[in-house]
């Protein structure tokens, strides 16, 4: 008998046993290609059986058989032979995944019973047909819950994801579950398994860095066009090198607004590097990422890479959390043009993002949208948060009859505290001073009748009452404006090249924006505050040559002008005593370094680095100091700078005396190699007198007596005086 | 001795004419011609007893080859890029190099060994060695050709002045308009001439406080 029939050596989906030849399945009418064995077996009884009885009807050339032998007996479960088809056995519990519970149904009586029913039937059809409907009752009344059956599980589902909560009336809100939930519940283990503890990840003192006896701050320097990172302290003589690795980062590197992470950028993803020896603490997976930005609170890690997005998978903006390393929520972002596209508030509460006449706002921790839905704001064309409270500022430009607006909105109430027209808007541009006390709106206007466009700077004061808004009107083109942080006082550029100017205002508290100081014939053309407030640095950046104006606004005189040739960026340090200009390779090829500056304008270091792409400082984190501490602090200013300065004078004297040291060495060294050249001179001497014939050339004046010394005399000028006139 | 760029199809090569032999002058021909096929030779001297030459490749490499059978006698890669220019120190037993990587190096003539490195910001044109004092001056700037895009301010271009023993900078002498591309000393150390891309030639006298000038040690 072959071998290949019998059935329990086949499973489902094999190829026909080999020896079942290509014509004999038609022939017998046996099913092609993927038999099931049962049917097979069946089948090829049954043939085996029409062939024993039906010789002539048969091709002679099959005389195989493929029935079992007499007593054979199946010894091969159903479930193994049939394990596929027996899957879709109408079971008994079939048909419970589509029943629904509902809860909190009114109790009625039989009167409203028909009304209930039409109204329940009404609500929830819309999930799916309904199969079936119990009402159980009681005294006469529905119980107060009711069974709804679907066609298909699926509506279940639906029914319960959007029916649960409806609100049918004040007393009546439904809650819908499906049947199978309740099994679930209450067939829960008694015995609870202890979660594993996950070791402790002992990431050292993240804030090291802040323990400085010196004070120091960090910087990371991105050099040799990007392979090399380097995080320096930074010392006022030469910066201290504390960490130095190739290919840190493929691009380029991120601090956390906190100082405490350091993020790099790689083809698959971001790290976070900290503590001490800056090891990685977490890792963030996003293939291709291009764009990063934390929440304050540093709790959050934004992501965008424009690689993963898919229609199904949101991917494209990723957020993450970063202690745990957990990805919350992916989003669709069709462009990265205006980064970052979340916008976070100050405490990292909320985040929120402006698409086309809509602001989406979402809440943290949950990820979800505030209020379960977005605010449609028509023609918004752009929103920032207040760096000193939940407060959103947004303006909407001009609409038919409508004016522009701006308005600023109180979260999470969604209350609107203050609403500005603005007539004949062409632009607005929102400025938030630092602590939120006030928001410059820059309006740029064409008025009625005119051509041109004027600006005008619209100040809100956050923190009176109604938020009072003042006027100051420019009359030339705005290049730059800057609030100064901690304080009340914004300076703007203004002007055409070559003609600019500088003006400081103060936002008085009598109501008054008082123009301080106008200095013209500036070349500048950004702003940097001292993170601190009070000293500024006027830079002339890229096509400007570099020039650099050090100006102390308390009474708005120039400390310093200087310049360092093509710099590209300018760096405050957080504590505002140091300035970084520097020439970035990435902008230009050549004379690539950092220089550090005091705030006033004194120079005090130029380095050099190959390459030089982009210089960082470490952010800090917010004073724990209470604001009378720190008053108390500047009343004994007087001990603690008596303190620091012997320090300096030490270290100064230390280092001049290194430096004595390493430079008497190296003189002795060269002084010895020199002398054995010397003696070896002196050994070729007669040689060299030997190969020139005799003439000693050691020295200028080796043969004097060759030379012949010549006098000469020529005529150079002729003059003629009068002595006296001839009588 | 002269060398030949490699140019128009010729190969770069060393040629060494003995100018005692008549015949060599009126054939052009030279008793030796070394040929050098890899990285062709930017710069060389004579060594200090006619025995050798010294050669500068446009690869970083210096060459020793001797004079007599052209044999490579020594060879070092120090450099990296291109040597611009070679010059010995008045008794040649040292001789410094310049190179487009912005540094110029000091060597030993008869060993290679090398002894000092001078660093700048800029490509290295010529350097020289004062023959009465350990100090060295460095003339540079940008590639001729990339000129337009740096400052062309007036006199931006400087000769550095470097001390041989410690090999920090201690002066800068600006007034050329344009890359410097050649340095000499005076023979009596007195004074120092630069020429540039500008085409002038700035002689220049050294004021006494040069000559007293030390470094604290």
């Amino acid at each position: 008998m072959p071998a290949g029939s019998r059935a329990h050596g086949l499973g489902v989906g094999d190829s026909p046993p080999p020896c079942l030849s290509p014509e004999s399945p038609t022939e017998r009418g046996r099913p092609s290609s993927d038999p099931l064995p049962m049917q097979e077996t069946e089948e090829s009884q049954a043939a085996a059986a029409g062939a024993e009885g039906a010789e002539s009807a048969e091709e002679p050339e099959d005389d195989i058989s493929f029935s079992d032998p007499e007593d054979f007996e199946d010894d091969i479960s159903e479930e193994e032979l049939l394990g596929d088809v027996l899957k879709d056995q109408p079971q008994e519990a079939d048909g419970i995944d589509s029943v629904i519970v509902v809860d909190n149904v009114p109790q009625v009586g039989p009167d409203r019973l028909e009304k209930l029913k039409n109204v329940i039937h009404k609500i929830f059809s819309k999930f799916g047909k309904i199969t079936n409907e119990f009402y159980p009752e009681e005294d006469g009344k529905t119980k107060g819950y009711i069974f709804l059956e679907y066609m298909s599980p699926a509506h279940a589902v639906d029914a319960v994801k959007n029916a649960d909560g409806y609100k049918l009336d004040k007393q009546h809100t439904f809650r819908v579950n499906l049947f199978t939930d309740f099994d679930k519940y209450m067939t829960i283990s008694e015995e609870w398994d202890i979660p594993e503890k996950q070791p402790f990840k002992d990431l050292g003192n993240l804030c090291y860095w802040l323990e400085d006896p010196d004070c120091r701050d960090q910087y990371s320097v991105i050099f040799e066009s990007g392979d090399r990172t380097c995080i320096y302290w930074n010392d006022a003589k030469e910066p201290v090198a504390i960490e130095e690795r190739p290919r840190w980062t493929e691009t380029y590197v991120r601090w956390s607004p906190k100082g405490t992470y350091l993020a790099t950028f790689h083809q698959r993803g971001i790290a976070l590097w900290g503590g001490e020896k800056f090891k990685q603490i977490q890792r963030f997976s996003h293939q291709g990422v291009q764009l990063i930005d934390f929440s304050p609170c540093e709790r959050y890690l934004v992501t965008f890479s424009p690689l993963m997005d898919t229609q199904d998978d949101p991917q494209a903006i990723i957020i993450w959390d970063i202690l745990t390393g957990q990805k919350k929520r992916g989003f669709h972002c069709e462009s990265s043009a205006h980064w970052p596209i979340f916008k976070w508030s100050h405490d990292g509460k909320f985040f929120a993002r402006m698409t086309s006449d809509t602001l989406s706002i979402y809440e943290t921790p949950s990820m979800g949208l505030l209020d379960k839905k977005s605010l449609k704001i028509n023609g918004i064309k752009d929103f920032s948060w207040s760096p000193g409270g939940n407060i959103i500022a947004f303006w909407v430009p001009e609409d038919k009859d409508i004016p522009a607006r701006v308005t600023l909105m109180q979260l999470p109430s969604r209350q609107e505290i203050r609403v500005r027209n603005l007539f004949n808007v062409v632009d607005c541009k929102l400025h938030w001073q630092k602590n939120g006390d006030y928001l410059c709106v820059k309006v740029d206007r064409t008025p009625k009748g005119t051509q041109g466009v004027v600006t005008n700077f619209e100040i809100f004061r956050m923190r009176e009452k109604q938020v009072p808004v003042d006027v100051v009107e420019m009359k030339e083109g705005i290049i730059a404006f800057a609030w100064e942080p901690n304080g009340s006082k914004f300076a703007v550029l203004h002007g055409e090249p070559p003609r600019i100017s500088i003006s400081f205002y103060h936002v008085k508290n009598n109501g008054k924006i008082e123009l301080i100081k106008t200095f013209d014939k500036q070349q500048a053309n950004t702003i940097f505050w001292s993170p601190q407030g009070q000293f500024l640095v006027l830079a002339g950046l890229r096509s400007m040559n570099g020039a650099l104006t050090f100006v102390d606004t308390s009474d708005c005189t120039v400390m310093n002008i200087a310049e360092h040739y093509t710099a590209s960026d300018v760096e405050w340090d957080p504590t505002g005593r140091y300035v970084v200009t520097s020439v970035s390779w990435w902008s230009h090829k050549v004379d690539n370094a950092y220089w550090l500056w005091t705030f006033q304008g004194r120079l005090l270091q130029k380095n050099n680095k190959d390459r030089f792409c982009q210089l960082l400082w470490r952010p800090r984190p917010p004073t724990l100091l209470s604001q009378d501490q720190i008053k108390q602090i500047k009343k004994d200013l007087k001990r603690y700078s008596k303190i620091f300065e012997q320090k300096d004078r030490l270290s100064q004297s230390k280092a001049s005396k290194e430096l004595v040291e390493k430079r008497r060495t190296m003189m002795e060294d060269f002084k010895k190699y020199r002398k054995m050249a010397q003696e070896f001179y002196m050994e070729q001497k007669n040689v060299r007198l030997e190969l020139r014939g005799g003439v000693d050339t050691d020295e200028l004046d080796s043969n004097v007596d060759d030379w012949e010394e010549e006098t000469v005399e020529f005529f150079i000028n002729e003059e003629i005086i009068t002595i006296a006139e001839p009588e | 001795m002269f060398s030949t760029d490699k140019q128009m199809g010729y190969q770069c090569l060393v040629s060494f004419f003995d100018l005692r032999d008549p015949t060599q002058i009126e054939s052009s021909e030279p008793y030796m011609k070394i040929p050098c096929n890899e990285s062709k030779i930017t710069s060389a001297v004579w060594g200090p007893l006619g025995e050798f030459i010294i050669a500068g490749h446009e690869n970083g490499e210096l060459n020793q080859f001797s004079a007599k059978s052209g044999e490579v006698l020594l060879n070092v890669k120090e450099h990296t890029k291109q040597i611009n220019d070679i010059q010995t120190s008045k008794d040649m037993t040292m001789f410094i190099t310049a190179s487009k990587d912005n540094t110029a190096k000091l060597f030993d003539s008869t060993t290679f060994e090398h002894q000092k490195s001078f660093r700048t910001e800029r490509p290295v044109n010529s350097a020289a060695l004062s023959p009465i004092f350990d100090h060295v001056v460095l003339g540079g700037g940008q590639e001729a050709m990339d000129v337009t895009t740096t400052s062309t301010r007036i006199g931006k271009f400087e000769a550095r002045f470097f001390h041989l023993g410690v090999e920090e900078e201690f002066g800068r002498i600006k007034g050329h308009f344009g890359p410097i591309n050649s340095v000499a000393f005076h023979p009596d150390g007195k004074s120092y001439s630069s020429g540039g891309e500008d085409g002038y030639v700035r002689i220049h006298n050294f004021d006494p406080q040069y000559f007293e000038f030390e470094f604290e040690a």
